[in-house]
């Protein structure tokens, strides 16, 4: 176990009677990074990060966060963390501002400045009834009661979601601001370009299991990514094919795709040479980078 | 009002109260104005007996002194009307207080703030008994002056001791509704369980004095402990109300423990 873990699990199952939940989930996450919890819809990170709440109890396996037990300890673990639940929900019958000064007297008092600091930067208006606001604004008062205790951690499951672009791009300052603090973040996210751009470390999970953990650098330069190059006029398949990391090449009239894992510099160059109309690139599915994943997998096996 | 689970229960509840409120007050002044026109009608004695035990044991609590002040409240009030209120609004209120939140969904957040189990389920059935109360309160106070209008010559405390049981007796009961709703997290379950409860016990306190082999188990009855020895004739009877607050506390118990460990539904 790594020494500046602030949470860590060691073989943590959950099974909802037979069915699965998240089998063998075992992860450090250091004090002060950004850990991205990568994983599609129904792949069990909600399940994970309820467990780590203490909202359920795990089947098997040993969760710690600030080195004290999940459950044993919850009560002093959950002071120190700010949540946000994947299926926010809010109570419709209180204005923003009511139900985020309940939770603040529930998790011992906070300061309303910094509430409005947050309302501010989010947009969020506190004072109609939250019955009244969209799913976007729901999910700002969601932010907002995580992050307005200014917790040592947070877990936020799935925080983007029904963000318009602008309000993520300030929760990615937010996000950014509190690891700048020092404090740590878990979140948990299905957008590959998301977890790319702010996260320290990411773990994959696929159907319960963790896939992998790695440095968001190591998997940027294994990231495979469509491209499409749009020529002003014919280009030949020959000189692209020869390109390392680059495959499954194929040209029609003056437009070229291919794959490309890692990076684009060599294939950049070797366009440049003739004259670019456009690029077009696809980021992979999860699916894609799963497939890589076993591929490689496969290949290590043989 | 939003200082702590307790109020905030309280707050929301708010609009409720306010009707439960108005519908008691209105059912005390109702039944009490009604009175004189009793007292003067002796023939309604006469005409009263011509009925059977039986049915009388059913609908008025085998009240035979119907013309009293005491006989008059007992079978038109407290007998059946007054607690079977109470025990719809407990029950709401019981089985509402955390399955509600769970099915509401809002459980998540709540929990994930430093508050243990134990004390949610605790401040919700502390919200409750304290509604419980204060709709008894209102009701015993329109009862005490409407009667003092009417002259009825009622012993307030008298009075007080059979409206204290009958809150004890929707406690208790609301009690059961916060149990299952603690366990199995369903509200609508929760309800039919502790609704079923009050029917069986509601039926076997009035029939068991009617029918020989079932005498026995009129003990069973959480009812029998409310009206069984009369206190509005007779003030309130320890022993009787040491079982409703042990039934309560044993179901407070068990709503705690079942809530302990058990997965919250998302």
């Amino acid at each position: 176990m790594d020494n500046n873990a602030i949470i860590h699990t060691s073989g943590l199952t959950k099974y909802y009677g037979k069915q699965r939940g998240m089998v063998d989930v075992s992860l450090d996450v250091r004090r002060g990074e950004v850990f991205g919890y990568l994983g599609p819809n129904g792949a069990g990170k909600t399940t994970t990060i309820r467990t780590l709440l203490n909202l359920i109890r795990p089947t098997r396996g040993i969760a710690t966060i600030f080195g004290m037990d999940i459950q044993r300890k919850g009560l002093e673990v959950r002071r120190h963390t700010g949540y946000l639940p994947g299926e926010l929900k809010l109570y419709d019958n209180l204005t923003g501002a009511e139900m985020l000064r309940y939770l603040g007297h529930l998790s011992g008092g906070v300061d309303w400045a910094r509430v409005e600091n947050l309302a501010t930067r989010l947009d969020c208006d506190l004072l109609p009834p939250i019955r009244s606001l969209s799913h976007g604004n729901r999910q700002k008062i969601g932010l907002i009661q995580a992050f307005m205790n200014t917790p040592d951690l947070l877990i936020l499951d799935e925080p983007t979601i029904g963000l318009d672009p602008l309000m993520q791009q300030e929760f990615y300052r937010l996000v950014s601001e509190t690891k700048g603090q020092g404090r740590t973040v878990f979140l948990s996210s299905h957008i590959m370009p998301e977890v790319e751009r702010i996260c320290d470390r990411v773990a994959i999970i696929r159907e319960g299991r963790l896939v992998t953990v790695e440095d968001i650098d190591n998997l940027k330069a294994r990231s495979i990514r469509r491209l499409e190059i749009h020529f002003a006029g014919p280009v030949s398949q020959e000189k692209f094919t020869e390109i390392s990391g680059v495959k499954d090449v194929s040209v029609h009239d003056s437009v070229l795709t291919c794959t490309v894992v890692g990076e684009l510099d060599a294939l950049v160059k070797a366009a440049s040479q003739a004259r670019v109309v456009n690029i077009i690139s696809h980021e992979p599915s999860l699916e894609e980078i799963f497939l890589d994943y076993y591929n490689e997998e496969e290949s290590i096996a043989e | 009002m939003l200082s702590s689970i307790f109020l905030k229960t309280l707050r929301d509840r708010r609009r409720s109260l306010l009707f439960w409120g108005v519908c008691f007050v209105l059912i005390a002044v109702m039944v009490v104005s009604l009175y004189p026109l009793i007292e003067s009608f002796s023939a309604i004695q006469e005409y009263m007996e011509l009925f059977p035990e039986e049915f009388l044991a059913l609908f008025t609590g085998g009240m035979n002194d119907f013309t009293s002040p005491e006989g008059y409240l007992h079978s038109e009030l407290f007998f059946l009307i007054f607690p079977l209120l109470i025990l719809v609004f407990a029950i709401g209120f019981g089985s509402n207080a955390v399955a509600g939140e769970e099915e509401q969904g809002t459980l998540d957040l709540l929990l994930s703030n430093p508050i243990p189990r134990w004390r949610l389920v605790l401040e919700k059935f502390v919200a409750m008994v304290f509604s419980i109360m204060l709709l008894t309160l209102l009701f015993w106070g329109t009862l005490a002056i409407s009667g003092h209008v009417v002259d009825m010559g009622l012993s307030l405390a008298r009075l007080a001791a059979v409206c204290f049981s009958a809150a004890l007796l929707g406690v208790t009961f609301g009690a059961v509704a916060l149990a299952v709703g603690c366990a199995r997290g369903r509200r609508g379950l929760s309800m039919s369980t502790a609704g079923a409860l009050v029917g069986y016990s509601y039926l076997l306190n009035t029939m068991a004095p009617l029918i020989d082999w079932l005498e026995p188990f009129q003990i069973l009855s959480p009812f029998y402990y409310y009206i069984g020895a009369d206190p509005l004739t007779n003030g309130l009877n320890g022993t009787h109300v040491a079982v409703l607050v042990g039934l309560t506390t044993v179901f407070v118990a068990v709503a705690i423990a079942s809530f302990w460990k058990r997965d919250l539904a998302v």
